[in-house]
């Protein structure tokens, strides 16, 4: 199948530090999550990815255009939806309003088809009901949906989400994992996320980064597996555990290198994603 | 897909998201400027007008600073209808309010104290350029949504400093009956044109990284990891 990305030794520098490091990455259908801790690159991936900026060095294509080119940067902005981390919009405009004005910057000018597709995202971003309201007055989850409509309109193939779940409440949360789940069918989605739920929930596939580069790029189901054997139950912390927490029943529950006779206990993505991290010398928090 | 088709459309949405209340306080107090030298009555000089106009000038510029402010930059981002497009439109726009706001200062300087128009209005069109120039350069080279504070308070302090300091030998702030008036609006004239020019430019946008990365700030809301 041929992949919608495909990216080879992307790197990029901000100033004297390293952002990106030879990133290679390939992209087909269905919802990839890309996980990492804060400062790890995420967002300068997916801006690259999303054409909003250059790379320094490497090359990618999307959808088999080169966006180092002017002509072919347009093709992929044509087939592209981007969900940026912090979203901005104009305050005075209602949701309405400001989703078709994204799909007239998406070229969509014959403005019955455009009415009928805004329309038809904003219902599936849950905002039927307050299309008409200035964003402004809507909560930070509603903007969130807003933006979620605003990349979703003009059916992009390939879909850039950075964090878009972040600061919304659990009910926000559940309804936004169904909207890129129903997102997913068909395109290709790029989640960047801090919730390793969302992934384990959403993604078919998950590339771990840590200080520019990918640590690790498989299913989820093969990242948990790296935690297989390294999970443990104890009564008190465990001093040889890169991390350990109590648990809601007393007892500790312990990730690392477990001593012999340990009671082990199944692993989760979280406990894959936090020893790939530590094998990445990263710092790891519990 | 026609770029003639989708700014035709697009002239309403972008039309509301100029800042038109901010252009008019800066117009509004540009004119009360203007007034200046027919409100002082019959003391009014020549210098008097001429300065009067130059700050109305400065005054509709900062108000022009804040014109390609976009808080739904980066909603926006990558999208296929091109900045410039966007950022054209709200010139276009504009143009017209500024032509018959700098006609009206003009008319506003009675007759008798008006410096030559043609030279004066290089002047002012000087000005506004370096305001528009300025946050078009700060977009191009920065992550910010709103450059028009920033550029607006360097546009003042240049204002305030530039006929303080600049060096006498460029004579960019004559008055009319100086010998080296005419000299010094070939050099407005210029400055206008380098000016310009800068803009087009910061109208681009990046395909490859180039310099100046100095001036970027981090891509995401947390910092790289590491130096």
């Amino acid at each position: 199948m041929t992949p919608t990305v495909s990216a080879s030794g992307l790197s990029l520098r901000h100033g004297g530090t390293r952002a990106l490091d030879d990133v290679s990455l390939r992209l087909s259908a269905g919802v990839t999550g890309l996980l990492g801790p804060n400062g790890a690159g995420k967002t300068t991936l997916l801006r690259v990815l999303a054409t909003a900026v250059p790379a320094d060095r490497g090359s990618f294509t999307v959808l088999g255009h080169d966006p180092g080119t002017s002509r072919g940067r347009q093709e992929v902005r044509r087939r592209l939806g981007y969900l940026p981390q912090t979203p901005g919009f104009h305050p005075d405009f209602t949701a309405f309003e400001f989703v078709d004005y994204v799909a007239i910057l998406k070229e969509l000018t014959d403005r019955a088809a455009r009415h009928r597709e805004v329309r038809g995202v904003l219902d599936e971003a849950g905002l039927g009901d307050v299309r008409g309201k200035r964003i402004r007055k809507l909560s930070g989850g509603m903007r969130q949906r807003v933006a979620l409509a605003a990349a979703l309109v003009g059916d992009p193939a390939f879909l850039v989400l950075d964090e878009p779940t972040v600061g919304l409440d659990p009910e926000q949360r559940m309804r936004f994992r169904e909207l890129i789940a129903r997102a997913g069918e068909g395109r290709t989605v790029l989640l960047s996320t801090h919730q390793t739920e969302d992934v384990a929930m959403l993604c078919h596939r998950v590339v771990v980064l840590a200080d520019g580069t990918v640590r690790f790029d498989g299913t989820p189901a093969e990242l948990t597996a790296r935690a297989a054997g390294r999970v443990w139950s104890s009564d008190g912390r465990d001093p040889g555990a890169k991390a350990g927490w109590r648990t809601g029943l007393g007892t500790f529950r312990n990730v690392g290198d477990p001593p012999a006779g340990a009671d082990l206990l199944e692993p989760t993505l979280e406990d894959g994603y936090l020893l790939t991290l530590d094998g990445a010398g990263a710092e790891v928090t519990a | 897909m026609s770029g003639g088709a989708v700014s035709a459309v697009l002239v309403r949405p972008v039309a509301r998201t100029v800042p038109w209340r901010t252009i008019a306080v800066g117009g509004g107090l540009g004119l009360l400027l203007a007034a200046g030298p027919r409100m002082w009555g019959d003391g009014a000089t020549d210098w008097l007008a001429l300065t009067a106009l130059r700050a109305s000038a400065v005054a509709f510029a900062l108000g022009a600073a804040f014109l390609l402010d976009d808080p739904a930059r980066h909603t926006t981002a990558v999208v296929p209808t091109r900045r410039a497009v966007r950022h054209g439109l709200r010139l276009a726009l504009v143009a017209p309010v500024a032509a018959l706001w700098w006609t009206a200062a003009l008319l506003l300087v009675p007759g008798s104290l008006r410096p030559p128009a043609a030279d004066v209005t290089v002047e002012a069109a000087t000005v506004l350029a370096l305001a528009l120039t300025g946050s078009a350069f700060a977009i191009r080279w920065g992550d910010g949504t709103r450059p028009g504070q920033a550029v607006a308070g360097f546009l003042l302090a240049s204002a305030i400093l530039a006929p303080l300091f600049s060096p006498g030998s460029w004579a960019l702030f004559v008055t009319p009956d100086d010998p080296k008036w005419a000299l010094s609006h070939d050099r407005w004239t210029l400055l206008l044109c380098a000016v310009l020019a800068v803009g087009a430019v910061c109208a681009t946008e990046r395909a490859r990284r180039a310099g100046l990365r100095g001036l970027r700030s981090p891509s995401g809301t947390s910092g790289p990891s590491r130096a």
